[in-house]
């Protein structure tokens, strides 16, 4: 007797959660924020492109828009099967209520984060070849990514309970007026709970508050799926319990969940040229353009004295015996990925920063003030709307056209000086800087 | 119950009626609450959003839940789709505006109307490529991107991608909200929204 045995063929048997991953909506809604995020940094590329801060603090922005969208992606995932008329052929099969929450519920949430997190480096990539300084700034990145899950797992919640068609655009809609609202507040010890809550590209978190973060949204989130699909809902608790726990830490720390990223205080300088010229060591790859958009300027002030240090950039704040260099950020003005926009104009403003004075009003406005700041700006660094302004007034009426004429017989004289008077006057005329005296102003 | 009424119910209109009816009240209380009338730059969420919301009742009215029925009849069915686009269009054009009244130069009536064509546009072209149900996604994923990524582009480019959010009586805007409508109404009325089946 001899014994056949057919060969059994091997079964593979897939996971659930493959099929539910590749087909139906879960991928169509990972692109879908792709997308939108893409279109939202594409948009504003000038204000954070080449800027690591600048990147992070865009991407955290983006919380407002990806936040909703994956909430209203969740919630049309939640109501697959009443449109489909399959709630009662679900109740049939083995599985608990949570593993066929779960099934149809974690595809959409990976999908969703996996949108974010790859517009995230798609960002960080386009910041890379123009970063000019600084590194990238990762940290509020994790919340962010919980924060977005959360959102797309709540929206499932509501999915499964609100029986409606509008249910998905008006959680969409709820949710960026909410937080868009949420984020406008500038007070009170909510506004910390806000995960899209707005951060100054200059400010770093604490190291725990992502983590608080993330438990705090993903918390809530957790507890409402145990709440709606758990056979012992009093589970939910211990989520619930959590989330409380991580917002009471964060309502309660406040602001000191930041802090000023120590690059901003720093200062990076060429002293080769009077005055020396610092940017901010979050920049410190621009010192070079910054240089040479001003080495007309201090080429023409060589050999001058009393004037100011270093032209620093502070954020607004000089030191005494410093000038203020024109703002390099926010970019999108004066810098656009990693380059000046006009070195001309970046020149006047910083000539119009060494001529600062703080002095009342009705000083500065003395003509014989005025006619020497108007020579030495024509002489170090012209602006580039000063033919203009003269046009105006050589149209204007009879008191116009005689300040024009007069500023243009001053600018001859100055023109006609030799090279040391010439510095012995621009010598006089900063040391005047400090005196609000109008008399102190050398003649011309 | 007459035809007219019969196809109103087919369509949820009743209750979309009743949401335009909720926006436009909304956009009215938020106007208040915003104190709109101090400085009209304040109108931008109601200017952007309204009118995207408004779009997204429009949309699942486009649903039919007898889609292969529908198509055996021997009337032509564009007219009927190309007078509900309208006219609910119409319908949120004239209410959504009063929230906004004056200030034309800025955000003013004429910008909410130009945001209602150009987001029912959008909706109804979704409706034929993805289906009436999820029609509301793409516009509302395009809106919001613009809302936030289009503040400081400049230049005539900026006026046509980022229409939702031009003040005034940008032409390249306009040019571009009538452009989505008119494309977005002549696909809906021939071709009507996408089939969904059982697994939709």
């Amino acid at each position: 007797m001899t014994l056949v045995t057919e060969p059994t063929a091997a079964v593979r048997t897939r996971h659930p959660l493959r099929a539910e991953s590749v087909r139906g909506f879960a991928p169509f809604a990972g692109a879908g924020i792709l997308l939108t995020l893409g279109a939202m940094l594409a948009g504003s590329s000038a204000r954070w492109q080449g800027g690591w801060a600048e990147t992070a603090a865009e991407l955290h922005t983006a919380v407002l828009i990806t936040a909703p969208f994956a909430a209203a992606a969740g919630c049309w995932q939640g109501g697959r099967e009443r449109r489909r008329h399959t709630e009662e052929l679900w109740g049939t099969v083995v599985r608990t209520p949570l593993a066929r929450f779960l099934a149809s519920a974690l595809p959409v949430v990976a999908w969703v984060v996996a949108g974010y997190l790859v517009a995230a480096a798609f960002a960080m990539l386009a910041t890379w070849p123009f970063a000019r300084g600084d590194r990238p700034h990762l940290a509020l990145l994790p919340g962010d990514a919980v924060a977005v899950a959360a959102a797309a797992l709540l929206g499932h919640v509501v999915g499964r309970v609100v029986p409606t068609r509008l249910a998905a655009p008006l959680l969409a809609m709820a949710g960026y007026v909410g937080l868009g609202m949420a984020s406008t507040a500038r007070s009170g010890s909510g506004i910390h709970l806000n995960p899209a809550f707005p951060v100054p590209s200059a400010s770093l978190p604490v190291w725990w508050q992502p983590v608080a973060m993330a438990l705090w949204t993903g918390g809530l989130a957790v507890a409402a799926t145990l709440a709606y699909a758990a056979r012992r809902r009093v589970k939910a608790l211990v989520p619930l319990a959590v989330a409380v726990t991580a917002g009471a830490l964060l309502a309660h720390t406040g602001n000191g969940l930041w802090h000023r990223d120590p690059l901003v205080h720093r200062q990076v300088c060429d002293t080769s040229t009077t005055p020396a010229v610092c940017v901010n060591a979050r920049y410190a790859g621009m010192l070079p353009q910054v240089r040479e958009a001003l080495s007309g300027v201090t080429g023409k002030l060589k050999g001058v004295r009393n004037l100011p240090v270093r032209w620093a950039d502070r954020g607004g704040a000089p030191r005494a015996h410093e000038a203020e260099l024109p703002t390099l950020a926010p970019f999108g003005w004066s810098v656009v990925r990693g380059r000046l926009t006009s070195p001309t104009e970046f020149a006047w403003q910083a000539v119009a920063s060494l001529q600062n004075r703080d002095c009342p009003f009705e000083k500065q406005e003395d003509p014989r003030v005025q006619r020497a700041d108007d020579v030495v700006a024509a002489y170090l660094a012209p602006s580039p709307q000063q033919k203009y302004f003269d046009d105006l007034d050589a149209q204007g009426d009879a008191s116009h056209r005689a300040e024009l004429r007069e500023r243009r017989a001053a600018k001859a004289r100055f023109a006609a000086m030799t090279g040391d008077e010439r510095r012995a006057w621009l010598s006089a005329y900063f040391a005047a800087r400090g005196d609000c005296d109008p008399k102190g102003v050398p003649s011309l | 119950m007459t035809g007219l009424l019969l196809y109103a119910r087919s369509r949820a209109l009743p209750a979309a009626l009743a949401a335009l009816a909720g926006t436009a009240a909304f956009a009215l209380w938020a106007a208040g609450r915003l104190d709109t009338y101090v400085d009209p730059d304040r109108r931008v969420p109601i200017v952007a959003l309204a009118p995207l919301l408004a779009a997204a009742v429009i949309g699942t009215t486009l649903y039919t839940a007898s889609d292969e029925l529908d198509r055996t009849a021997v009337r032509p069915w564009w007219p009927r789709r190309l007078l509900q686009l309208a006219a609910l269009t119409a319908l949120a054009a004239a209410l959504l505006p009063l929230a906004v009244l004056g200030h034309p130069e800025v955000f003013g009536p004429a910008t909410v109307i130009r945001n209602v064509l150009g987001c029912t546009g959008l909706t109804a072209a979704a409706a034929v490529l993805l289906g009436a149900r999820l029609s509301w996604l793409p516009v509302f994923g395009y809106v919001t991107a613009v809302y936030l990524g289009s503040s400081g582009a400049r230049g005539r480019a900026a006026t046509v991608w980022a229409w939702p959010m031009q003040p005034g009586a940008q032409p390249g805007a306009w040019a571009a909200a009538l452009v989505a409508f008119s494309v977005g109404a002549a696909l809906y009325a021939v071709r009507g929204a996408r089939v969904e089946g059982p697994r939709g």
